[in-house]
C-alpha cells in the first residue's frame, strides 16, 4: 500500500480558480457527441504487456473531523437562522410573514396586561392579567391560537422539512456528509419544535414578564404563580412536541410541501370537529382521545389546574393517548427516515 | 355515428372528456388520492357506528312528574294514590284499605305515563293544544280553577304561543295547566331528537363542512399548480385549447373523482341513518329528502371551494396559504350559521348558502322541528314546579344544529336562491382562476 | 348537445382558418424583458418551411423564443405571429403547430400510447382518430414496440422520442422542438435526428434548439444563432462561416509525420502559418478554410501521407460566437 501512495501526486489541483467560461462548458457538453458517427465498439481485452491498467486510487483524507455536536449544530443552525436572514434554509417569504403575524397576536395578552398595567384598569386587568386561566389560554386556547395560530404555524414548518428533501433529492446533501439519519432527523424535529418554541414559549414568558414588571409583583407573587406558569411551559412544551411529532412524521411518508401541512391541519381540526359533534349529540366524549387537541387540552388543565371540561374519563386516558400518538408518529418517522432513499423521488 | 352532427360543442365536448378521463386517471394513481378518501370514509363511518351504537341503546326514562315514587312506603305509587284520592304523603292511607281493597300498580305505569299529545302546527298566535292521558288533571276531585291553571277558559290544556317582538324576531311561549303532557316519553322523544341532529350535524359539519373544505384543499388546490411546478403544463399548453378552458375541465376531473364519492358517503348514510333511525316505519323514507339535500350542498360547496382553492393554486405558488385562513373562516362561518343564520357575514362566505341548502331541506322534510325543539326543551314539566332540569335530552342538541334558512325566506326560495348563488359563486371563481391562468407567463 | 360519449367518427375540420400569406412565424421587433435584464431583444424573423437550427449558449435566449412562440410568455416589445396570429391568450394558431418541450419531467404513470392519444384528443381528434393517430406517430419515431409500456420504463431517448411523437399528432406544419437530443444515446440521437431531416423533407417548418453545433450542423445548415438575448447571424452555417474569412481559422491533422506533411503544405497561399503540438498533430492557420479544405485531400493523396484525422478544431459554436461578438462582424 506504501508504494501505491507514492506514486500518487502529491497535490492534487482541481484549479477552483479557474472561470467556468462558457467555451469551458462548451467543451464539456461537446464532449457528449463523441461517438455518433462511428457506433464502433472498444472492448477491454486481456492487459498487454505494454498497456496500463488503471487503478481507482483514493487518497485517505486525514484531516480532522469535527465532533458530532458541531455538525448537528450546524444543521440546527442552518434551520433556525433561516427565519431571520438569507443565506440559510430558505423558509419563504409567507412562511415567514404569517410566522411574524402569528408572533404579534400571540403578544395580544402581553398587550393587554401592558395596557391594563399602565391605565391601572383593574377590571382589565382581571380579564387580562396572569392567571391560570389565562395561562391555559395563552397556549391551549381553542380559538385562535389552536386554531388560526399554532397549527397552521406547525403544518407550514413541517410542509418542507423533510418532504420537500425527499422531492428535491436534496437529503443527499446530507446523507452524503458524516452524519447520521438519527441525527438529521433529530436536527430537523429540533428546529421546527424551537421556531414553535419562539412563538409559544417566548411569548407566554413576556406575558409572565410583563405582569411582574407593569404590576409590580414582588416575590411572593411570583413563588405564589410560579409552579403555575411552570405547568404552563410543560403543557406548552407537550403541544410542540405532539404537533412536530405528528407533523415531520407525516412529512416522512410525503412528497411535496402542501401534504404534510393540510394532512396535519386536517387530523387536528377534523379529529376536533369530529368529536365536538359526537360529543354534542350522543353525549360521549370518548372521540376525545383521538383528537390530538383535545388530549393537549385535558392534560393540560389538569397540569396547570383549571376548570376540566373534559369530565367523562380521567385525564390520565389522554396523556395515555398522547403518548400512543406521539409513538406511533415516531415509529413511523424513524422507520421512513432511516429506510429513506437517497435519491430524487 | 358518423351521422351525427357537427358543432363547436362536440369539438370542445371531446377537449373536455380527454381532459377529464386524464385528470380522473392521474388521480388515481396518486397516493395521496386513496389516503385522503379513505380517511374521509373512515371518519364518517367511526360517526355512524357512534350513531348505530346511541339508536340501539335504551335512553333512561326519567320520571318527570315523580309520581312513580311512593314517599309514604306504603307500596303505593304516588300517582296511583293522588288518582284514588288517597294521601300520598300519608302511609296509612293508601288504596289498599279500600274495600275491596286494590292491587298496587307497578312503578313503571307511572313512568312516562303522560306523553306528548301536541296537534299544533307553527303559526302566530296562541294555541290550545295537549291532553292529560294519565287523569291527574282531569281529576274530577280538582276544582274548575285548578284545572285551568293557565287561565286561558280551556281545562287541562296547553297553550303555545308564538308572537313576534319589535325586534323582528319570533318568540314562543308554552303554558301550560298542571299535570298535562308532564311525563313524556324520554326514549321516544330523545331518539327521534337525536336521530334528526345527527342528520344535521353530519349533514352540516361532517359532510359540507369537513369534506367541503379539506377534498378541495387536497385535491383541488394542485390542480393546475402541480403541473406547472412540474412541468409537465407545457403539453397541455401547447395545443389548441383555451387556458379557460382547461381550468374548467380540470375542475371537472377533480368533481368527476369527489362528487360520486360524496354521493357514496351520502347514501351510506341515508342507509344507516334511515335503517338504525328512530321510527314505526321499517325504514325512515321521509328523511331522504334531507339526505338528498346534503348531498347537493356538499357538491356545490366541492364546486365553489374546488373552483376557488384552483384558482388561489393559479395565482400563487404559495395558493395553500391563502386557502388555509379561509377554510379556518368558513369553520367559523358555519358556527355562525348554526347561531345566527341570519347575520349579514354569512352572505360572504361560501358555506352560510351551502348550509342553507340543508337547512331548507329539513324544513321540508320536518316541518314542526321548531315546535318539536321547543317540546323537548320545555320538557314536560314548564310549570310543575318541580325544581330540576326539565329540557329532554336531545332538545339541545337539535337546537344547536337546526336553523332557519336565513333572509326569512321559504324552504324552496331559499334552495333555489342558494344553489343560485353558490353557481354564480362557483362561476366567479371559475372566470378569476381562467383569467389569472391566462394572463400567467409560464416558463 | 348530446355528448359524445363514444367517440367515433371524423372530428371536424377545424374552424380557425389562417391567413393565407402569413409565414409560420413572424417576429417583429420582438424584445422581452424581466425587470431590466432583456433575454431577448429586438430579434426579427421571419421562418416558412424547412428546419431551422437555433442555436446558443445556456441563457442565451432560445427557451425564452420559444415560450413566447408558444404563449406562454408575453412580449416586452414587438409582435409574435404564428400563421399571422398572435399566440399570446389564443390557443388557435396551435392547431397547426407541434411542441416538444425540453422539460424532462413527464406522466411517467402513462403508456406511451395513452400519453399521445390522450393528448391528441386535445386536438379536437375523436377518440377513435387519436387512437389511430398515436399509432402512426409512434410508428414514425419507431416507439410501436414499447408503445403499450409506462413511460416512466423508457429510457431518456425514448421518451424525447414520445415527445416528438406528441407533438406530431396532429400532422403540423410547425414543429418546435426545445433541446430534443439533450441528454440522449447515440442511437436514438441519430433516429431523432432522422426525424428531424425527414419532416424537413415532408416541407414542414421545424425549429430545433440546441447549444452543440455539430448536431444541429447534421440536421441542417440553415441555422440562427442566439447570444445574450441578441440575434447574431440567421443564415446558412457554412455561408457565415465563409465570411469569417478575414478570422484566422485552424486545422488540426493527425499523422504520421507532420514534418513531410508540413512542408508539402506551407506553399499554399491561404496557408499562413503552421505549428507543431506534438508528434503526431500538424497545426495549420488559414484565412481561407474552404479552399484549403478543397485543396488538402488532394495534397494528402499526391504525396502518400498517412492521415488519421482532420479537424477544425475552431469550428464549434463557441469559436463563431467568439468570432461574432469580438467584433469580426457579419
Amino acid at each position: 500500500m506504501t508504494t501505491q501512495e507514492e506514486t500518487l501526486p502529491q497535490q492534487v489541483e482541481f484549479a477552483a480558480e479557474a472561470p467556468v467560461t462558457g467555451k469551458v462548458r462548451l467543451e464539456a457538453a461537446w464532449g457528449s457527441t463523441e461517438g455518433d458517427e462511428d457506433l464502433s465498439v472498444t472492448m477491454s481485452s486481456a492487459p498487454k504487456s505494454d498497456g496500463q491498467i488503471f487503478k481507482q486510487q483514493y487518497k485517505p483524507w486525514n484531516g480532522e473531523l469535527n465532533p458530532r455536536w458541531m455538525r448537528n449544530w450546524a444543521i440546527l443552525r442552518h434551520h433556525l437562522l433561516g427565519v431571520f436572514k438569507k443565506g440559510h434554509r430558505p423558509w419563504g417569504v409567507p412562511i415567514r410573514l404569517y410566522l411574524l403575524v402569528v408572533f404579534v397576536a400571540s403578544l395580544s395578552d402581553v398587550g393587554m396586561t401592558l395596557v391594563s398595567g399602565l391605565i391601572g384598569d383593574s377590571g382589565l386587568h382581571s380579564v387580562w392579567g396572569v392567571s391560570r386561566d389565562n395561562l391555559y389560554a395563552h397556549v391551549l386556547g381553542f380559538f385562535p391560537r389552536n386554531m388560526l395560530y399554532y397549527p397552521v404555524v406547525a403544518a407550514l414548518l413541517v410542509g418542507g422539512v423533510i418532504s420537500e428533501d425527499r422531492q428535491h433529492g436534496t437529503s443527499a446533501l446530507y446523507f452524503s456528509r458524516p452524519i447520521t439519519r438519527f441525527d438529521y432527523v433529530g436536527m430537523k424535529f429540533i428546529s421546527v419544535a424551537m421556531i414553535q418554541g419562539l412563538l409559544i414559549l417566548v411569548t407566554l414568558a413576556l406575558y409572565y414578564f410583563a405582569e411582574i414588571a407593569t404590576m409590580g409583583r414582588g416575590w411572593a407573587w411570583i413563588i405564589d404563580t410560579f409552579p403555575m406558569f411552570l405547568a404552563t411551559v410543560f403543557s406548552a412544551l407537550l403541544l410542540i412536541f405532539t404537533y412536530t411529532s405528528i407533523g415531520l412524521s407525516l412529512s416522512s411518508v410525503s412528497k411535496g410541501k402542501f401534504f404534510p401541512g393540510i394532512a396535519l391541519l386536517s387530523i387536528i381540526l377534523g379529529t376536533k370537529v369530529l368529536a365536538f359533534i359526537v360529543a354534542n349529540l350522543f353525549d360521549r366524549e370518548i372521540l376525545y382521545l383521538l383528537s390530538p387537541y383535545d388530549c393537549l387540552a385535558h392534560v393540560g388543565q389538569a397540569i396547570i389546574g383549571t376548570q376540566p371540561t373534559y369530565d367523562q374519563y380521567s385525564w390520565t386516558w389522554s396523556l395515555a393517548s398522547l403518548v400512543a400518538m406521539n409513538g406511533v408518529a415516531l415509529y413511523v418517522l424513524s422507520t421512513r427516515v432511516s429506510s429513506m432513499e437517497v435519491t430524487r423521488e | 355515428m358518423a351521422t351525427k352532427p357537427q358543432s363547436i360543442y362536440r369539438s370542445l365536448d371531446r377537449k373536455a372528456s380527454a381532459i377529464i378521463e386524464f385528470t380522473l386517471r392521474q388521480y388515481r394513481t396518486k397516493k395521496s388520492t386513496w389516503v385522503v378518501l379513505g380517511v374521509g370514509f373512515t371518519a364518517l363511518s367511526l360517526i355512524f357506528l357512534i350513531y348505530i351504537d346511541v339508536m340501539a341503546s335504551e335512553f333512561e326514562s326519567i320520571d318527570n312528574d315523580r309520581d312513580s315514587t311512593d314517599y309514604d312506603n306504603d307500596g303505593y305509587p304516588r300517582g296511583q294514590e293522588i288518582l284514588l284520592g288517597t294521601d300520598p304523603w300519608d302511609g296509612n292511607s293508601h288504596p289498599g284499605l279500600f274495600d275491596p281493597p286494590i292491587e298496587p300498580d307497578p312503578k313503571s305505569m307511572y313512568i312516562n305515563e303522560d306523553d306528548f299529545d301536541w296537534d299544533v302546527t307553527i303559526r302566530l298566535g296562541e294555541q290550545s293544544t295537549g291532553y292529560d292521558d294519565d287523569g291527574d288533571c282531569l281529576d274530577s276531585n280538582k276544582t274548575a280553577s285548578q284545572k285551568d291553571t293557565n287561565g286561558n277558559g280551556i281545562p287541562c290544556d296547553i297553550v303555545v304561543e308564538y308572537y313576534r317582538l319589535s325586534d323582528g324576531n319570533f318568540y314562543a311561549s308554552i303554558d301550560a295547566d298542571n299535570g298535562v303532557d308532564e311525563d313524556p316519553d324520554e326514549d321516544a322523544y330523545s331518539r327521534e331528537a337525536i336521530h334528526i341532529a345527527f342528520v344535521l350535524s353530519i349533514g352540516k359539519l361532517g359532510f359540507v363542512l369537513l369534506l367541503g373544505i379539506f377534498l378541495p384543499l387536497f385535491m383541488a388546490t394542485g390542480l393546475i399548480r402541480d403541473e406547472m411546478n412540474s412541468g409537465t403544463m407545457h403539453f397541455m399548453l401547447a395545443k389548441p385549447i383555451a387556458r379557460t378552458e382547461l381550468f374548467l375541465y380540470r375542475t371537472l376531473g377533480y368533481l368527476g373523482i369527489v362528487w360520486p364519492y360524496v354521493i357514496a358517503l351520502g347514501i351510506l348514510g341515508a342507509i344507516v341513518s334511515g335503517f338504525a333511525g328512530s321510527g314505526d316505519s321499517f325504514f325512515r323514507f321521509a328523511d331522504l329528502g334531507v339526505w338528498l339535500a346534503i348531498i347537493f350542498a356538499t357538491m356545490m360547496a366541492t364546486l365553489v371551494y374546488g373552483m376557488l382553492f384552483n384558482a388561489l393554486g393559479v395565482l400563487w405558488k404559495y395558493g395553500i396559504i391563502l386557502a388555509i385562513p379561509f377554510a379556518a373562516w368558513e369553520l367559523g362561518m358555519a358556527l355562525l350559521s348554526m347561531g345566527a343564520p341570519d347575520a349579514t357575514l354569512l352572505r360572504f362566505s361560501i358555506i352560510g348558502w351551502a348550509l342553507m341548502i340543508i337547512d331548507a331541506a329539513a324544513m321540508l322534510v320536518w316541518p314542526n322541528l321548531d315546535l318539536f325543539i321547543l317540546m323537548g326543551n320545555w320538557g314536560g314539566d314548564g310549570n310543575a314546579g318541580w325544581n330540576f332540569e326539565t329540557s329532554l335530552e336531545g332538545a339541545g342538541p337539535l337546537g344547536f344544529f337546526s336553523s332557519k334558512p336565513g333572509l326569512g325566506l321559504s324552504a324552496f326560495t331559499a334552495m333555489i336562491v342558494s344553489t343560485l348563488v353558490l353557481l354564480f359563486q362557483a362561476a366567479i371563481f371559475w372566470f378569476i382562476g381562467g383569467a389569472l391562468f391566462k394572463g400567467k407567463e409560464i416558463q | 348537445m348530446i355528448p359524445d360519449f363514444d367517440q367515433q367518427g371524423k372530428a371536424q375540420t377545424q374552424q380557425w382558418e389562417p391567413e393565407v400569406a402569413a409565414p409560420a412565424i413572424l417576429l417583429e421587433n420582438v424584445s422581452k424583458s424581466y425587470g431590466r435584464i432583456f433575454a431577448l431583444s429586438n430579434i426579427t424573423l421571419a421562418l416558412n418551411g424547412g428546419v431551422t437550427g437555433v442555436l446558443g449558449m445556456n441563457g442565451a435566449g432560445k427557451s425564452t423564443l420559444f415560450n413566447l412562440l408558444m404563449g406562454k410568455l408575453k412580449v416586452s416589445q414587438g409582435s409574435v405571429k404564428l400563421f399571422g396570429t398572435d399566440p399570446w391568450k389564443n390557443p388557435a394558431p396551435y392547431a397547426r403547430v407541434g411542441f416538444v418541450p425540453e422539460h424532462e419531467k413527464m406522466y411517467d404513470w402513462m403508456t406511451g400510447h395513452e400519453f399521445v392519444s390522450t393528448f391528441a384528443r386535445l386536438n379536437g381528434l375523436t377518440r377513435d382518430e387519436a387512437k389511430g393517430e398515436a399509432d402512426r406517430v409512434l410508428d414514425f419515431v419507431s416507439l410501436s414496440d414499447v408503445a403499450h409500456k409506462k413511460i416512466g420504463q423508457y429510457s431518456k431517448g425514448m421518451r424525447q422520442r414520445v415527445k416528438i411523437a406528441h407533438a406530431l399528432v396532429n400532422d403540423p406544419e410547425l414543429i418546435i422542438l426545445d433541446e430534443p437530443l439533450q441528454g440522449c444515446d447515440p442511437l436514438a440521437r441519430t433516429t431523432i435526428m432522422n426525424v428531424i431531416r425527414e419532416l424537413g423533407r415532408m416541407g414542414r417548418t421545424v425549429l430545433v434548439s440546441s447549444h452543440i453545433l455539430q448536431e444541429i450542423e447534421r440536421i441542417t445548415e440553415q441555422i440562427i444563432i442566439l447570444h445574450q438575448g441578441r440575434l447574431l447571424a440567421l443564415g446558412n452555417l457554412h455561408s457565415i462561416r465563409e465570411r469569417l474569412d478575414k478570422i484566422p481559422h485552424r486545422i488540426s491533422i493527425q499523422t504520421e509525420d507532420p514534418k513531410a506533411l508540413a512542408k508539402d503544405v506551407i506553399d499554399l497561399d491561404e496557408v499562413f502559418g503552421i505549428s507543431f503540438p506534438d508528434g503526431k498533430n500538424l497545426s495549420i492557420q488559414t484565412h481561407n478554410l474552404g479552399a484549403i479544405h478543397s485543396r488538402l485531400p488532394r495534397i494528402i493523396v499526391d504525396n502518400n501521407h498517412k492521415v488519421s484525422t482532420i479537424d477544425n478544431p475552431d469550428d464549434d459554436l463557441a469559436s463563431i460566437l467568439g468570432y461574432l461578438t469580438s467584433g469580426g462582424g457579419v
